[in-house]
C-alpha cells in the first residue's frame, strides 16, 4: 500500500472555486500543509485538479502529524545526558 | 532626479502599471521550472497508478494531449493565442494568474 504525499506550494487564493474546493476537501488550507492520502484514482484526480499547486511524491507509508514537525525542527545543538529531576531524586534519597 | 521622491510617471499622479511586453529571461527561466514540476507530477500520479495496475482518464489524457516541456517550442512556452492582439500572440505573463494555470496549446489553425 503506498500513499501520496501532497504539501501545498501555491496558494489557492483567487482559484475558481473548484480548485478551492479540491484543496479544503483534501485539508489542504494554507500553503506547506502536508498530507496523506492512499494511492486511487479518485485522490489522482483530485490532484490532477490541482496539479500547479501542489508538490506530489509516492510514500511507502504515512507520517503523523507530530512526525513531520520532528522532522522539520532543526538540530538543537545539543543533546541531554540526565535530567535534572532524576539528579535532583538521587540527592533526595542520600 | 535620484532618490526615493523623483518625478517617475507613477508617482507624478494617477494610476499607471505597465506590464513589459515580454517576459525577462529570468521569468522565463522559473516559468520553465513550473511546466517541469506540472509534468513532474503528473508523472508521478501515472507511475503510482501504474504500480497498482490502474490507469486514469484524466492522466491518460494529459499525457496524450499536452505536450511536455522538452517539446514545446518556445513561442507555445512564452506566448499565447490571443484574437485581439496583432498577429494573435501576446506574452504568456498577461494571462490572469499565469502562474498557476497550465496553459500549453493553441486553437487548431493557430
Amino acid at each position: 500500500m503506498s500513499y501520496f504525499r501532497i504539501t501545498l506550494m501555491r496558494s489557492g487564493i483567487g482559484m475558481p472555486l473548484k480548485v478551492q474546493g479540491v484543496l479544503k476537501a483534501l485539508g489542504l488550507r494554507k500553503r506547506m500543509t502536508t498530507v496523506y492520502y492512499p494511492v486511487t484514482p479518485d485522490v489522482a484526480g483530485q490532484i490532477m485538479r490541482i496539479k500547479e499547486l501542489v508538490d506530489v511524491k509516492e510514500v511507502d507509508r504515512p507520517l503523523t502529524k507530530q512526525q513531520i514537525r520532528s522532522s522539520r525542527r532543526p538540530d538543537p545543538g545539543y543533546y541531554i545526558e540526565r535530567r535534572g529531576a532524576e539528579a535532583l531524586n538521587k540527592y533526595e534519597d542520600v | 532626479m535620484f532618490g526615493p521622491f523623483r518625478l517617475t510617471n507613477p508617482l507624478s499622479g494617477g494610476l499607471l502599471w505597465k506590464i513589459p511586453w515580454r517576459l525577462s529571461r529570468h521569468q522565463k527561466y522559473r516559468h520553465r521550472e513550473r511546466l517541469r514540476r506540472v509534468d513532474s507530477t503528473v508523472a508521478t500520479l501515472s507511475a503510482a497508478l501504474a504500480k497498482q495496475g490502474q490507469t486514469m482518464k484524466k492522466v491518460e489524457r494529459w499525457k496524450v494531449e499536452m505536450p511536455t516541456e522538452q517539446e514545446m517550442l518556445p513561442k507555445d512556452k512564452y506566448t499565447v493565442f490571443d484574437r485581439k492582439v496583432k498577429r494573435y500572440r501576446k506574452g504568456i505573463h498577461k494571462v490572469p494568474k499565469w502562474t498557476r494555470v497550465s496553459q500549453r496549446l493553441n486553437p487548431p489553425g493557430f
